[in-house]
């Protein structure tokens, strides 16, 4: 199919109404929840998924892709009225928005961070529509030793930088890979962990686990601690972004938006890390270096740049390998197995349309974040007044419809409650959930693909060392090890207790 | 708890759960053929490969912790009132379980207006007016959604009946 053919089928899936639709309702919601201090991207995605239970594929991807788009820019808002980031990706944007807002400058910060993330947020997704299609036609050639090798060194890079040491990461990645096991065997089908329970053979319900992680710990932490989230927003101002400001600002968001897409493309760095790459770039090379963290506002645009620029990219090892990069893209990838797609270099054969027809989409997102955003910075006050202890008992009865919908079954609310807990202490721990999620959903694939090799070379492990591809794989994963184990031995050195995370 | 009891707890917890699964876990809840001729290839081999993994990473852990300079800086900033915090999340805890009792027999929409009632005010809300009509609406809403337009059978209890 040429390109064209490809472009034409991708335009006829999402050529309606309804696509466009659930588009701009994704936006508006991510927009929404990740304005709302105490929910993030990551949770409004996770609610929102039991939603697209019901539409067409493409539509309900859609739908969750706009709210992930709307959710990283969302974040900003309240990061710079009231100090307190939306999503851990709006993090540097404190730096320098909260002191714009504190002198009469909130209006010009969100300005010029939806300008600066909109920016990126069409970098990053042309760096998606370039770089996929090559990057899964060259994976057409991987076996499962090679997918096996893929696998581990995602894991080991997902681990290792997800938290604040790798044997915590490492520690949470075996524990969803042992999670993964529970069910049926997948050569033999014998009982694994099942205890003779028929809701326990299929496995643990992923959205179940999932929304455990990501919502009830929130909920658990809400209860901890009823007055957190409690902030002041600031005033709007009288100032606005200019054209100026965006041209003066124009070198920083371009270079912060290929910082988020390079970083965004590598599984499990995230928007976070690259937001505060792209804002000490920006400070490094700047004009006005003594400004920084002073109320500059290219200070503001780097740190959206870098965060927004990771959006699209995430999207590369996903769609081109099946490799979810962060637990955004995780929750994604739930969504397209529920409605039976499974992402990897084959769905660039199989489902060439709906990829084409995400491309269409996310570059459409990118100018129903521009209109939302705008609508969004003046309406945050009505936002930020609805109060989080009606909220979270919403979220809650949210949760329960939303897990007993997957398989129409309640079993799956007790895994629910039950991983929550496990998520609130994993919290209280500082394990980062990541990993254990992306471990659990990969788990399956990494035990198959290893069973695979070794049923292929009859039991012999040189099969895993079998060519270039695997020696990559092999030494990625041991220099990503020495990177990380090196990192963490002069961070001891230099700071003997890390930075306090979570507010008891 | 400082940084220096986390790795140390987590390393001891990691390593009983290496042991639990190897000693007893896998040999009573994972089953294999018996005619399995390659150890690698049988169902038994992944669970205890992570397990021994899960011990490698436990004994890392308590080797950092041991390593670790001991500061008294708490990794959690204490709470204002860590009995009554303990107490909601107790109360928590109960609400949980009486879900679980609950659905099935008083249905989806009862059981949610139940616990929305009743999370709204474990978390001390301010507005108990606003909580209660959001209880009633809230999981109405949500169940015509999810009956009608999804199709889902929402469970609906002997108590209501919704159409």
């Amino acid at each position: 199919m040429s390109f064209l053919d490809s472009l034409a089928a991708g335009l006829s899936l999402v050529g309606n109404i309804e696509s466009f639709l659930a588009l701009f309702m994704g936006v508006a919601i991510g927009v929404i929840g990740g304005a709302i201090p105490g929910m993030s991207a990551t949770m409004a995605v996770a609610l929102t998924l039991p939603f697209t239970f019901a539409m067409q594929p493409i539509t309900g991807i859609l739908l969750l892709l706009g709210v992930y788009k709307g959710g990283i820019f969302g974040g900003s808002i309240p990061a710079i009225l009231i100090k307190t980031p939306g999503t851990p990706a709006s993090s540097a944007t404190i730096l320098d928005g909260y002191p714009m807002a504190e002198k009469g400058e909130a209006g010009r910060a969100l300005g010029m961070a939806l300008w600066a993330s909109c920016t990126a947020d069409v970098i990053s997704n042309l760096s998606l529509i370039l770089f996929a299609g090559w990057l899964a036609s060259f994976a057409l050639s991987f076996g499962p030793p090679e997918f096996f090798t893929l696998i581990l060194f995602s894991l080991t890079i997902i681990a290792g930088v997800s938290g604040e040491s790798l044997l915590r990461g490492a520690l949470s990645a075996l524990l969803g890979l042992l999670l993964a096991t529970i069910g049926l065997d997948l050569v033999y089908g014998t009982n694994r962990f099942t205890f003779g329970d028929p809701n326990m053979m299929g496995g643990l319900n992923f959205i179940a686990v999932l929304i455990g992680l990501f919502a009830i710990p929130e909920i658990l932490a809400m209860v901890w601690h009823p007055t957190a989230h409690v902030g002041t927003a600031r005033s709007l101002g009288k100032n606005w972004v200019s054209f100026a400001d965006y041209r003066r600002s124009f070198k920083s968001i371009v270079r912060g938006s290929f910082i988020g897409v390079f970083l965004g493309s590598i599984p499990g760095i995230g928007a976070a890390p690259s937001a505060f790459l792209s804002y000490s770039e920006a400070r490094r090379t700047s004009k006005n270096k003594e400004t920084f963290g002073k109320g500059e506002v290219e200070g503001v645009a780097a740190s959206e740049a870098g965060n927004n620029g990771v959006a699209g990219a995430t999207l590369i090892p996903l769609l081109a390998l099946g490799v979810p990069g962060d637990v955004i893209t995780a929750i994604i990838i739930g969504a397209f197995m529920i409605h039976g797609l499974q992402p990897g270099p084959m769905m660039f054969i199989l489902n060439v349309d709906i990829i084409y027809g995400l491309f269409i989409g996310l570059i459409v997102s990118s100018v129903f974040l521009f209109l939302i955003g705008t609508v969004a910075i003046r309406g945050f006050k009505y936002v930020a007044d609805i109060p989080k202890r009606i909220l979270i008992p919403a979220v809650l009865v949210l949760c329960i419809y939303g897990v007993f919908a997957v398989n129409n079954n309640i079993f799956d609310v007790g895994v629910m409650f039950v991983m929550g807990w496990v998520g609130f202490m994993m919290v209280r721990y500082h394990i980062p959930a990541a990993p254990f999620l992306i471990a659990f959903i990969l788990g399956p694939l990494l035990e198959d693909n290893f069973r695979q090799s070794m049923l292929m070379s009859g039991s012999d492990p040189s099969i895993l060392v079998r060519g270039p591809i695997t020696w990559f794989f092999w030494a990625m994963t041991l220099l990503t090890i020495i990177a990380i184990v090196r990192a963490g031995v002069r961070a001891v050195k230099g700071t003997p207790a890390l930075t306090p995370k979570v507010k008891d | 708890m400082t940084q220096r009891q986390v790795q140390l707890r987590l390393g001891v917890g990691a390593l009983l759960v290496a042991v639990f699964l190897a000693v007893y876990a896998i040999p009573a809840w994972v089953s294999s053929p018996s005619n399995v001729g390659n150890v690698i290839l049988s169902p038994l081999f992944w669970p205890y490969a992570l397990a021994g993994f899960t011990g490698l990473a436990g004994l890392g852990l308590v080797f950092s912790g041991l390593r670790h300079e001991d500061t008294d800086t708490p990794v959690n900033a204490p709470s204002e009132n860590p009995n009554a915090a303990w107490l909601r999340l107790a109360g928590m805890a109960v609400i949980m379980g009486l879900t679980m009792t609950a659905l099935p027999r008083l249905g989806m929409v009862l059981t949610s207006m139940l616990i929305f009632v009743a999370t709204a005010f474990l978390v001390r809300t301010r507005h108990p007016v606003t909580a209660v009509v959001c209880a009633v609406i809230i999981p109405l809403v949500l169940y015509a959604f999810f009956a009608h337009v999804a199709g889902v059978a929402i469970p609906q209890g002997n108590i209501l009946r919704l159409p």
